[in-house]
C-alpha cells in the first residue's frame, strides 16, 4: 500500500498541454476515482502514475518519495488494462504468475502466490486454460489476479469493465469494490461512467479539458457542484439548467419569477428531477412536452420558454401533452451559476 | 447455369495442370537424367521412367565425392548463420522500429528497403574489390564463409526487416506496456512477449532467407573460388573441358534442390499465414 502525492504534476507535447499542473493527495488505503469524458486526461495521469508516459512538469511521489523518473517496473504498481492485456501465448497461470517469474520468485513459492491469487478471484478451475477459452468476465479476473499477485503499493485500473456487457458490469464493480475494501489496498480507477464512478469511490476526481474541475466525495460531486461541467456531468438525467437575470436578490427566467438568489447579473439556475415537487401550489409552471414512463418513476419533460426541464414524478403519474403543469422545489434543493464563466455562486 | 459453371471449372483443372507441368517436367527430366547410365543418355529420349534400367550410381558417386560434401556444408552453414543472424537482427530492428520514438524513422525505413531497389550485379564488383582489398594480415572476406554470409545478410536484411515489422507492429502495444508494469525490462519483454508472439513471423523470415542464401547463385560464383564455394556454384564445375557428366550433374541439381523444396513443403501453410499476419485486425 502507498499513498501516492502528485506536485503539480502536469503533461506537454511541445508547446501543447494536455493537462494542465494537478495537485492531489490519494491517501493509503483509498479508492480514488478519476472521471471524465473522452479526452479529458483521465487515462494519461494514470499512465503518468504507472510510469508508461513521462511527466513533463511536477512531481510524482509514492511515501514520499519521488517516483517521477522511474521506470514502471521499479514504481511497484499493477495496472489493470481496458482489453486486460493478457498475454495471449500463456496460460492463465503463467499470465498470473508473469510478475512473479519477471522477479525471479522460486517456482514452488510463485506456484503458491498464482494459486493464491486464482482463489481470490475464483479462477482456479482455468489456470490451465489460454485467455482466448475465456469469456469477458474471466479474463478481466485473470488481470485482476496478475494485478494482485505481487501485493503492489498501488493498484491502476484503467476503465476495466467498459468491454463487459451491462449485467456483468454490475457483478464485477461490487467484487472490485469488495477486493479493495478487504485489502485495504490503494486504487486508482479510471473511469468515463459517472454510476461507476459514484457507486466505487471513495473520492472522485472529475477532470474537464485536462484540468481538475472538483475533487469530493460522491455525496459532495453530486449535491454540491463546483461549476455547471460537474453539476451537468454528474447524474441521470443530468441536472437541469434555466439560463436568467437575477435583480435585487430574486430570479427570472421563463416559466419562474421572484425567486431569491444569491448575486446579480446573468445567472443559471440548476435542480435536479428528483427535487421536485408536482403540485397546483408551485411557483414554477410549464407546458408538458413528453412524457417518459421507466417503471420506477415517470419523467416529465416541460417546456419553460426554451429551457426543457425533467421532473421525477410518481410512476402512475400520466399527465397530458401540452398542458400546463405547476411544480416546486425545496429551499436546499436550488442552485446559482455564473452564466458566462460556469462557476457556482453561493 | 450448370453447363457454364462445370466449364469453367474444366478450364481452371486445365490451366493448373498445364502450369503444373510447365514447372515440374524440367524437375522430372533432371530426375530422368540423374538415374540413367551415362549410355543410356545418349539413347533414345523418353518422358517415361524404365525402372528396370534406373541407377543410383550418380548419387553414390556424387554423395561420396570429397568436394560435394565441402559445397553441400559450405551452403548448408552458410544459409542456416544467415537466416538466424538476419531473422535476430531484423526482429531487434524492427521492435525498434516499431515501439520507441526515432527521429526520421519513416525516413530511416524507406532507406533501408532502397537497398533492395538495385540490381544486386551493380554492386558485384565493388564488393569484389571490397572483398579482395580489405585485408587483415593475408586474410579477407574473399573465399571465406563469413564472407558470404555478412553479404546475404546485407541483402536480406531489408525484405526480414519489412516482413517483421508488420508483424511487431501487429503485437498490441499495451503487452508490452503490460509488462513493464508487471516488472519486467525492454529485454525481458523482447524475448517474453514479443519473441513468442512474432514466432510465425520470424519462421517465415527465417525459412525465405534461408532458401534465398540456399540458391544464391551471382555473389557466391563470384565472390569464393575454392574454400566457401556454395553447391549452387559447385554444379557449374560438372560442365568442364573435357566434357560434362550429365548423370551426376543432375543427380547434384537433385541434391540441391531437395532441402529447400522439402522445407518449403512443410512450412508453406505457415508462409502464408506468417505474411499474411497482422494484414486484418481482428
Amino acid at each position: 500500500m502507498s499513498r501516492v502525492t502528485l506536485e503539480g504534476v502536469g503533461k506537454s507535447y511541445g508547446a501543447v498541454t494536455v493537462l494542465k499542473p494537478l495537485d492531489l493527495d490519494i491517501a493509503d488505503g483509498e479508492f480514488l476515482v478519476l472521471l471524465g469524458p473522452s479526452g479529458c486526461g483521465k487515462s494519461t495521469t494514470m499512465r503518468m502514475i504507472a510510469g508508461l508516459e513521462a511527466i513533463t512538469a511536477g512531481t510524482l511521489r509514492f511515501d514520499g518519495r519521488d517516483v517521477t523518473q522511474l521506470h514502471p517496473r521499479d514504481r511497484n504498481v499493477a495496472m489493470v488494462f481496458q482489453n486486460y492485456a493478457l498475454y495471449p501465448h500463456m496460460t492463465v497461470a503463467d499470465n498470473i504468475g508473469y510478475p512473479l517469474k519477471v522477479a525471479k520468485v522460486a517456482k514452488a513459492e510463485r506456484q503458491a502466490q498464482i494459486e493464491a491469487a486464482a482463489r481470490k478471484v475464483d479462477l482456479t478451475p482455468y489456470l490451465a486454460r489460454f485467455p482466448r477459452d475465456l469469456s469477458g468476465g474471466q479474463r478481466q479476473r485473470v488481470a485482476l489476479a496478475r494485478a494482485l499477485v505481487r501485493s503492489p503499493g498501488v493498484f491502476l485500473l484503467d476503465e476495466p469493465l467498459s468491454n463487459l456487457d451491462a449485467k456483468l458490469r454490475v457483478a464485477m464493480r461490487a467484487e472490485i469494490k469488495h477486493l479493495q475494501r478487504s485489502l485495504g489496498v490503494t486504487m486508482i480507477y479510471v473511469t468515463h461512467d459517472q454510476i461507476e464512478a459514484m457507486t466505487l469511490a471513495d473520492r472522485v476526481v472529475l477532470l474537464n479539458d485536462g484540468a481538475i474541475q472538483q475533487v469530493g466525495t460522491p455525496d459532495e460531486i453530486y449535491d454540491d457542484p463546483a461549476n455547471l461541467f460537474v453539476a451537468g456531468f454528474i447524474g441521470s438525467p443530468p441536472m437541469n439548467f434555466l439560463a436568467g437575470t437575477a435583480t435585487g436578490g430574486q430570479f427570472s427566467a421563463p416559466g419562474i419569477t421572484g425567486l431569491p438568489c444569491p448575486g446579480t447579473g446573468q445567472l443559471t439556475l440548476g435542480f435536479r428531477a428528483e427535487d421536485t415537487t408536482v403540485t397546483e401550489a408551485g411557483r414554477f409552471t410549464g407546458t408538458v412536452y413528453e412524457v417518459e414512463p421507466t417503471g420506477e418513476a415517470t419523467y416529465v419533460v416541460l417546456q419553460m420558454g426554451p429551457h426543457r426541464v425533467n421532473l421525477r414524478c410518481d410512476k402512475r403519474f400520466r399527465p397530458e401533452l401540452g398542458t400546463e403543469l405547476r411544480f416546486d422545489l425545496g429551499a436546499g434543493q436550488v442552485l446559482f451559476f455564473d452564466t458566462a464563466s460556469g462557476q457556482r455562486v453561493r | 447455369m450448370k453447363r457454364g459453371f462445370l466449364q469453367s471449372r474444366l478450364l481452371t483443372v486445365l490451366f493448373w495442370l498445364a502450369m503444373s507441368a510447365l514447372t515440374l517436367l524440367p524437375v522430372w527430366w533432371m530426375f530422368l537424367v540423374s538415374v540413367r547410365s551415362r549410355a543410356d543418355l545418349f539413347g533414345k529420349p523418353s518422358f517415361l521412367l524404365d525402372v528396370s534400367a534406373m541407377t543410383w550410381d550418380n548419387y553414390a558417386a556424387v554423395l561420396a565425392n570429397p568436394t560435394f560434401q565441402k559445397y553441400m556444408t559450405n551452403s548448408l552453414i552458410v544459409a542456416t548463420s544467415n537466416a538466424v543472424l538476419v531473422s535476430v537482427l531484423a526482429l531487434l530492428a524492427a521492435y525498434a522500429m516499431s515501439r520507441f520514438a526515432l527521429a526520421g524513422k519513416d525516413n530511416l525505413f524507406f532507406w533501408v528497403l532502397t537497398n533492395r531497389m538495385a540490381p544486386p550485379a551493380v554492386f558485384l564488383l565493388p564488393l569484389f574489390l571490397m572483398f579482395t582489398g580489405i585485408k587483415l594480415g593475408d586474410w579477407s572476406l574473399f573465399d571465406t564463409r563469413l564472407g558470404l554470409i555478412l553479404l546475404y545478410c546485407v541483402f536480406n536484411l531489408p525484405f526480414a526487416f519489412w516482413l517483421l515489422q508488420g508483424i511487431v507492429d501487429a503485437i498490441p502495444r499495451e503487452l508490452d506496456e503490460a509488462a513493464y508494469v508487471d516488472g519486467a525490462s525492454t529485454f525481458t519483454v523482447l524475448t517474453t512477449v514479443i519473441f513468442p508472439l512474432a514466432r510465425p513471423g520470424l519462421a517465415v523470415t527465417g525459412i525465405l532467407t534461408w532458401v534465398f542464401a540456399w540458391n544464391e547463385y551471382l555473389f557466391a560464383s563470384t565472390l569464393t573460388s575454392v574454400e566457401a564455394r556454395t553447391i549452387t556454384t559447385g554444379l557449374a564445375e560438372f560442365v568442364t573441358v573435357t566434357g560434362t557428366n550429365w548423370g551426376q550433374l543432375a543427380a547434384v541439381a537433385m541434391l540441391t534442390l531437395a532441402p529447400a523444396a522439402l522445407v518449403l513443403a512443410l512450412v508453406q501453410r505457415h508462409i502464408v499465414a506468417g505474411l499474411t499476419f497482422g494484414a486484418v485486425k481482428g
